[in-house]
């Protein structure tokens, strides 16, 4: 268990005054089998006009917030504390099933139990079908290969033949794209994990948070050095919660060094923070995450 | 649209005495000698003429139906005159196609229309029942009556408005179906528009054209009229509406894609029609999750949006976020219950073929009732059950894709009967791959209807679309008529889009005929109040309408300034002419039309004539070319606010000025002569316009928006005018008089007032002091004064546009006409810039995400 403190500042300055903004907020995080929220809290500044919280339709909580009179900058603050579990090695040892049992219950027929986790089987807009991710996750799900093994063996394959490379994709990179490059970050690698496991019919979410990372001995924590997070959610039956969290970029399950925010089909149901705004010229958006563990002395 | 209806011709005299069997005689010889025998909407089992169309060749007379082929140009005519247009996606953007309408009608009995309407009304109620079980408790998904891959899985299906209820449960307010008959007879739903179906415009069109071409046998018929349908869908948006307008009487507008759409004519249409403000997603914005429509007197809310955009659109910050179509926060102002969208958000998933299949069964468990109307057999084939059915089908199958819209994979359909084994096999074998994405449906030979083709009786393949609107009450009203859409060539595939045409389709009843009429009630409603949208100008209309003044004003002014240029330029040998070509060389230079490199007037009167006459139409952005390029563009945009005829003037214009002129190349060559008639001509044209602008507008505050830039662009232009004859000392020759007075159009007033006389203090008193003159400085200024007290604004900002007008009055006394005219021309130009940033947005959206 892990006691984890996140601070997530997102600033923009305009280089002229916007007029009218709207902006939605995915910051906050949820509770799950592995995950625990002691406190969280958003704030933003300039003080938003008007501000609503609500959950969408996959449970997140996300925050709807706009200004309608001029404002030159805006920073939101997310805060949160979590304690974090790990999934116990032989919970995941217990399940047996093959991939194709799986599959086989999240398929339609007629007068067949529904299972609303089929939900998370089809193609969304930053997830599409590409035949060629599909042949490539074929190779690890091979006939009657056991459902945790196939998807962890993806999850090393596209550890190592891909390059972690901070600079080569866009948050609107196609999923293709990225797939032909065999470059990408976070995002990409788990959009290319996610396509090829509803390729094969399985059920995939794409999991948003932020990851608590070590330090070498000695050395202090640079504060906002940190960045989000995503991996990847498989729907398995037998795990606590009947998800199997998989981190293709750092080629593990995820642990209690992964900080939850919320879940979707892709990164578009669920990025952080987004907006659309009137004036404001050129803008950048800078970007501090800063997660660091709560010792029990600092509690 | 009643002015225009009049243009069409009335019948020709009939003959009375015309028995069945010369009937049959004369249909038979101007049939095509080649027709397919497929079976048809216009002949009974026996393959002789139905009794209808027996009726209706009866009334028509043989002398009007050899005289069809004129019909056929007389409706081709009426379109092309009224611009009734259609877009064409896939070519260059902007160009559209003239509608296309067929003079024959489609004539459907009254026992057939009620089974139609039967049919098809219990299935909108079901439609609207499977999505108030998926928007609620999902029992369909639950118990397998319908696949989450064609819900969930379908891009139609929208999460963002998971559990919210529109007002009064209402998802659909309305719904298209398109249906055909089979060789038995028997009719068939092929498919359903469920997300903004459109055609009710195009309908609307078709059914004014050929009612007008046949009135007796439209009469005589008993043909339903249309116009209550459409007041009864307001009265049920406004009923639906009245609780969230919270007493106020609810507002709607109109939301347009706009321009490009392929069909915006549509859009603008309706909206007239209805009386609903036309608008475009920047028209709109959200606060505090309400929405308002942004307009010359500030925000006004709107309650509910017969929105013509796709949902993906409709908000750019949860939906597709590239969308500069939509508006940010609308799905906010849904899901709090504050408008209503017609139809609901996420209804397109209904549209796939796929769910054809299942809606028997859903059918029995929500209404209890079996179907009235079949559909096409329809086969989803990612069921493993259902592919395996229909795998060895295939040859008699129609292949379409599952997911319909502009997100799904998209291929066009594959017709099993023109495919032989081989591509059957490596068809199959594609299915296999994916078959999720495709769906079968059993291929049906649709009925054909008579048409009007090539001047002989041409039988086509045809599909109707029929509109069913929700009432209030949870029941359904069907159009009693429709949208027939025939093949071109290709038997099997009835496309607008792949150059169809379409037939008015009528429908007798044995009661009273409804002659309702939405027209007078366009002008005025019941309660006395003006139309919905009658007081509102969104801020975009506004500023459209500005330009547009301001364009035409410039058009006029150019036009009369190159013909006294080219005047001019062929004189020679007088007295002070040099100083007078110098300043018509200075003035079309200001105005944009000759660049200032092309040698002036005084140098090569040659040169200079031929720069000035291939100018004219040239690309450059100050030709007269492209101000009637502009005119054009500005009233489309505006065309919902404007007479019918106006956009038709404004084509015309452009058109004729480049036949006059001939083509770019060989202008040059072209006469003067024939140069000062083309403008002569054009500025005819250019009165008439503002003509009808005068005339035929109502006084809102988008005519007040249009004077204004009228008259704005009047006053700096002849201000510039004035300045530069009073700049260039010898201009004022007797000649320069003449032609001053001509470029100020007061020609004829200063001859009757002081006949040749040429004196400066009369031209100071007519051009400036006059203030019965509309031409004068003064007049231009007290017009201006009061029309700005029309606008909606505070008395501190009137108070300071009125100070700007009246520090250019002139003062009775010796008047510095120089430093005057300067003064006059700089405020005219501060004032149009001061009106855009009080009443036009520019501002730019843009979009970011982390």
């Amino acid at each position: 268990m892990k006691h984890i403190r996140v601070e997530h500042e997102t600033k923009c300055l305009y280089e002229s005054e916007v007029q009218l903004a709207h902006h939605l907020a995915y910051l906050r995080p949820f509770n799950n089998a592995f995950q625990e929220v002691l406190d969280s809290s958003l704030i933003i500044s300039p003080e938003p006009d008007s501000h609503f919280k609500g959950l969408d339709s996959f449970g997140n909580q996300r925050d709807f917030f706009s200004f309608q009179s001029a404002h030159e900058y805006l920073t939101v603050t997310a805060r949160c504390e979590v304690l974090t579990h790990e999934l116990p090695k032989e919970r995941l040892e217990a399940v047996q099933l093959t991939w194709e049992e799986v599959r086989d219950s999240l398929r339609y027929a007629s007068g067949k139990e529904y299972l609303p986790v089929s939900e998370f089987v089809f193609p969304s807009a930053y997830t599409p079908y590409v035949e060629k991710i599909k042949t490539y996750a074929l190779e690890s799900f091979t006939p009657g290969r056991k459902l945790t093994e196939a998807a962890i063996d993806l999850t090393q394959r596209i550890f190592k033949d891909f390059k972690y490379s901070p600079k080569s994709t866009e948050v609107n990179t196609p999923v293709w794209e990225a797939f032909e490059q065999r470059l990408g970050v976070c995002q990409d690698y788990s959009h290319i994990m996610i396509v090829g496991l509803r390729s094969l019919g399985l059920s995939a979410k794409y999991m948003s948070g932020y990851l608590l990372t070590r330090q070498p001995e000695g050395q202090k924590k640079l504060r906002g050095a940190d960045a989000s997070h995503a991996w990847v959610a498989m729907y398995c039956p037998g795990i606590p919660g009947e998800w199997l969290e998989l981190d293709p970029t750092n080629n593990m399950v995820a642990d209690e060094s992964h900080v939850r925010l919320s879940s979707g089909r892709d990164f578009g149901d669920v990025s952080p923070l987004r907006g659309v705004i009137r004036g404001g010229g050129e803008h950048e958006l800078e970007v501090a995450v800063t997660a660091e563990e709560v010792t029990p002395e600092a509690a | 649209m009643s002015e225009s209806a009049a243009s069409l011709p009335q019948p020709v005299n009939k003959d009375t005495s015309f028995s069945t069997e010369e009937l049959r005689v004369l249909i038979a010889a101007l049939s095509a000698k080649d027709q397919t025998h497929q079976h048809n909407e216009f002949t009974d089992k026996e393959g002789e003429l139905k009794q209808n169309w027996i009726d209706f060749f009866k009334i028509l007379g043989a002398q009007q139906i050899r005289k069809l082929s004129e019909s056929a140009s007389t409706v081709a005519r009426f379109i092309q005159q009224n611009g009734i247009s259609y877009n064409v996606y896939d070519a260059d953007q902007g160009q559209s196609r003239p509608w296309s309408l067929n003079p024959l009608p489609l004539l459907i009995g009254k026992e057939e229309w009620t089974h139609i309407s039967r049919g098809l009304a219990q299935r909108a109620k079901l439609l609207n029942e499977v999505l108030k079980d998926i928007y609620g408790q999902q029992t369909l998904l639950q118990e397998s009556y319908l696949p989450a891959a064609l819900v969930q899985g379908h891009p139609g299906y929208l999460r963002a408005v998971h559990q919210v209820k529109p007002p009064g449960d209402v998802y659909l307010h309305i719904v298209a179906f398109d249906i055909a008959r089979g060789p038995e007879g028997k009719w068939w739903v092929i498919g359903n528009r469920t997300q903004a179906p459109s055609g009710l415009g195009y309908v609307l069109e078709n059914r004014l054209i050929i009612s007008k071409l046949f009135p007796e046998a439209f009469r005589q018929l008993r043909i339903q009229h249309i116009a209550s349908s459409y007041r009864r869908l307001l009265d049920t948006f406004t009923e639906l509406a009245k609780p969230l307008a919270k007493g106020e009487t609810p507002r709607f507008a109109l939301l347009t894609p706009g321009p490009y759409n392929e069909t915006y004519f549509e859009h603008a249409y309706l909206a007239r029609y209805l009386g609903l403000t036309l608008v475009e997603g920047a028209d709109l914005t959200v606060r505090d999750q309400k929405l308002y429509l942004k307009t010359l007197q500030g925000l006004q809310p709107i309650h509910g949006l017969f929105r013509r955009l796709d949902d993906e659109f409709l908000d750019p910050l949860e939906l597709k976020g590239d969308s500069t179509l939509g508006v940010p926060g609308l799905l906010q102002v849904v899901r709090a219950g504050n408008v209503l969208i017609a139809n609901a958000l996420g209804t397109g998933f209904l549209e796939s073929p796929a769910i054809q299949g299942f809606l028997p069964a859903i059918s029995e468990k929500l209404l209890g009732e079996k179907l009235l109307m079949p559909s096409l057999h329809s086969w989803w084939c990612g069921e493993q059950a259902a592919w395996m059915d229909v795998s060895p089908q295939l040859a008699t199958q129609v292949i379409k894709p599952t997911y319909t819209g502009s997100v799904g994979p998209h291929f066009q359909p594959f017709i099993g009967e023109h495919m032989d084994d081989e591509q059957l096999e490596l068809l199959r074998e594609r299915i296999a791959l994916r078959p999720e994405i495709y769906t079968a449906q059993s291929y049906l030979q649709f009925s054909q209807a008579m048409t009007w083709q090539n001047n002989e009786f041409t039988p086509r393949t045809s599909m109707l679309r029929i509109y069913a609107m929700a009432n209030t009450d949870g029941t359904w009203s069907i159009l009693p008529g429709g949208m027939t859409r025939i093949s071109s060539d290709d038997n099997d595939m009835v496309s607008i889009q792949r150059g169809g045409s379409t037939l008015d389709t009528w429908v007798s009843t044995e009661e009273e005929v409804d002659t309702y009429s939405m027209l007078p009630q366009r002008v005025k409603r019941s309660d006395g109040l003006p139309a919905q949208g009658g007081f509102l100008v969104s801020s975009r209309t506004a500023e459209n309408l500005f330009w547009l003044g301001r364009y035409t004003e410039r058009a006029e002014a150019l036009t009369r300034l190159a013909k006294e240029a080219l005047m001019i330029a062929s004189i020679s040998g007088e007295d002070n002419v040099l100083a007078l070509q110098d300043a018509i060389s200075e003035l079309t230079i200001r105005s944009g039309l000759i660049s200032a490199e092309a040698p002036t007037l005084s140098k090569s009167p040659k040169v200079f004539t031929r720069t000035l006459i291939a100018s004219l139409i040239s690309k450059n952005a100050a030709s007269v070319g492209f101000y009637l390029n502009a005119i054009d563009s500005n009233l489309k945009l505006v065309r919902d606010r404007l007479p019918s005829d106006h956009s038709r003037l404004a084509s015309t214009m452009r058109t004729t000025l480049e036949s006059r002129l001939g083509e770019q190349r060989s202008v040059e060559e072209k006469s003067l002569i024939v140069a000062v008639e083309a403008l002569d001509n054009l500025g005819l044209q250019l009165a008439a316009l503002t003509g009808l602008q005068s005339d035929r507008m109502t006084r809102d505050l988008g005519w007040r928006m249009l004077t204004i830039g009228r008259l704005i662009e009047r006053l700096v232009n002849l201000a510039e005018t004035l300045s530069t004859f009073f700049s260039n000392p010898g201009a004022l020759s007797s000649r320069g008089f003449e032609m001053l007075i001509a470029l100020f159009d007061s020609t004829i007033t200063y001859r009757t007032r002081y006949q040749s006389y040429q004196d400066i203090d009369s031209l100071v008193e007519l051009l400036i002091m006059d203030d019965t003159n509309p031409r004068a400085i003064l007049w231009i200024l007290k017009e201006l004064e009061q029309e700005i007290h029309f606008l909606p604004n505070t008395d501190k900002e009137i108070d300071i546009y009125s100070q700007l007008i009246k520090s250019c009055m002139p003062v009775e006394g010796a008047l510095d006409v120089l430093s005057f005219s300067k003064r006059v021309a700089h405020a005219g130009k501060v004032l149009s810039d001061e009106l855009s940033g009080r009443y036009f947005a520019h501002i730019k959206e843009q979009r970011f995400a982390s």
